[in-house]
């Protein structure tokens, strides 16, 4: 059967890795983009994601350059998102190497985007990024502008929507839980997931083997760790193994090659 | 060299890194003089069927393609779209006809409403069973199974079992890899599958069927 999907899902900020928390400006260095992708493709993990937060044109460009790197040497699915608002956006970050973009705003400004994107690229390909908040108790709203601006939809709502757009995939992500290690957020991931039939991308609050489990248990297709590798011991071999070992079916397979 | 053939469809730049990375010079490309001086082609892509054959059919490529693999013989790989392309016809989005090297048509993965956990896209890493032995699958490492990954809605429905040599399963069995002669198809992207994918994409570049 299919393989539930293990992520790392990175910021890039300036040519560097960093990780942050609840979205705010405190960042926490997290490393070199290129050395840290070959450490995490030696572990064999799924996949990765690349959010750029860097904004403008000169950061567009830097992390082109820092995906045409990696995917010289990273044989895996590579998603890349931040910023990516016109059709030539995901074109040069596909020819750099992307596999998958990651889009926010752009489809929150105008959601005919996501139609149009899909259609030029593939479905496959467009992976529709829902930043959410908590704004009054079980009043949850998506928020554009990386988490700093909300808008008037319920995440569940917007992405039934995106998925009607023809995107092709979810990566939902909890404000509240961003880097604070406290666990997912189950009750959301459940409500998305068992509505859409476009894999969802739980995302935010991993800090336990067990979160991991949860996630996935709740119906995500993947989940994104970032803190819990960057900060404790966890990799991803452990956590590969212990959700193995729970019944959870992901690869085994580890890298062998280097 | 190896033409990777460019016909606007999907990330021809991930397959050409594998091709480098293996010391060999690869060439993304859709000019018949450069494909005639191949030694192995590879058909990469990803989006939808009839763009792909309405791009293919103005480059004038079904042509070329027929005289290098199929009247000369040279090894021919075809990545997702580039399996599904060889069918007879596809029923993506209306009836289209394909290259017709391979009896079979595509079809779209069924998916009961009722089972919103079976998600499509079928995206992710899932394991094939290899059906029958070929060079193109020594030395795969095989831990609990064989993984790769995959990502398609739409699957080949081959009427001549003698070329099916891996299968998949989601909710239905489909072919995985399809073996006719000098030509492989994978369903997965080899050139995003770690280790194992690399080592398929190492056996084809020295396959001389």
């Amino acid at each position: 059967m299919l393989k539930k999907r293990i992520i790392p899902k990175f910021l890039f900020n300036n040519g560097r890795l960093v990780k942050g928390l609840k979205f705010h400006n405190n960042h926490r260095e997290a490393g070199n983009p290129i050395s840290t992708a070959k450490v995490y493709d030696s572990y064999g993990v799924d996949e990765l994601i690349f959010l750029n937060i860097f904004p403008g044109d000169e950061s567009k460009t830097q992390a082109l350059g820092m995906i045409r790197s990696v995917s010289k040497d990273v044989f895996m699915p590579l998603t890349v998102g931040g910023g990516v608002n016109s059709l030539k956006d995901i074109h040069d970050l596909l020819q750099a190497g992307a596999d998958k973009v990651s889009i926010n705003t752009a489809a929150l400004d105008n959601p005919s985007f996501i139609n149009e994107a899909a259609k030029h690229f593939g479905s496959q390909c467009i992976v529709v990024s829902i930043d959410y908040k908590e704004v009054a108790p079980n009043v949850f709203r998506v928020f554009s502008h990386g988490g700093t601006t909300e808008k008037d939809f319920d995440p569940l709502v917007w992405s039934l929507k995106m998925q009607e757009n023809n995107c092709g995939e979810i990566l939902l992500t909890s404000i509240d839980r961003d880097g604070t290690m406290e666990g997912y957020d189950l009750d959301m991931i459940k409500l998305v997931s068992h509505s859409l039939f476009v894999p969802v991308i739980a995302s935010s609050g991993a800090g336990s083997l067990n979160d991991c489990m949860l996630a996935l248990t709740a119906g995500a297709s993947a989940i994104t760790i970032s803190s819990m590798f960057f900060f404790t011991d966890h990799s991803p071999i452990k956590v590969r193994s212990f959700l193995r070992s729970s019944g959870i079916d992901v690869r085994a397979s580890k890298s062998s090659r280097n | 060299m190896i033409a990777i053939i460019d016909y606007g469809m999907g990330n021809v730049h991930s397959v050409s890194n594998v091709v480098n990375y293996f010391g060999e010079e690869a060439c993304i490309t859709n000019d018949p003089q450069v494909i005639s001086q191949a030694s192995h082609l590879i058909l990469p892509g990803v989006g939808a069927f009839s763009s792909a054959m309405e791009n293919i059919n103005s480059l004038l490529l079904k042509g070329v393609l027929f005289k290098e693999v199929i009247q000369k013989g040279k090894p021919f790989l075809g990545i997702c779209l580039g399996l599904q392309l060889l069918a007879t016809h596809s029923y993506e989005n209306g009836i289209f006809d394909g290259f017709g090297w391979i009896d079979g048509e595509i079809k779209k993965i069924e998916v009961k409403e009722s089972d919103t956990l079976v998600k499509l896209p079928h995206m992710g890493w899932n394991d094939i069973n290899i059906t029958r032995q070929h060079a193109c699958f020594d030395k795969l490492y095989d831990i609990e199974g064989l993984s790769f990954y995959f990502v398609h809605s739409y699957y080949m429905n081959v009427f001549n079992e003698m070329y099916l040599a891996a299968t998949c399963d989601y909710g239905i069995e489909f072919p995985a890899v399809i073996i006719k002669d000098n030509i492989i198809a994978t369903q997965f992207h080899p050139e995003k599958s770690q280790d194992n994918g690399l080592q398929l994409m190492e056996n084809f570049l020295n396959w001389n069927p």
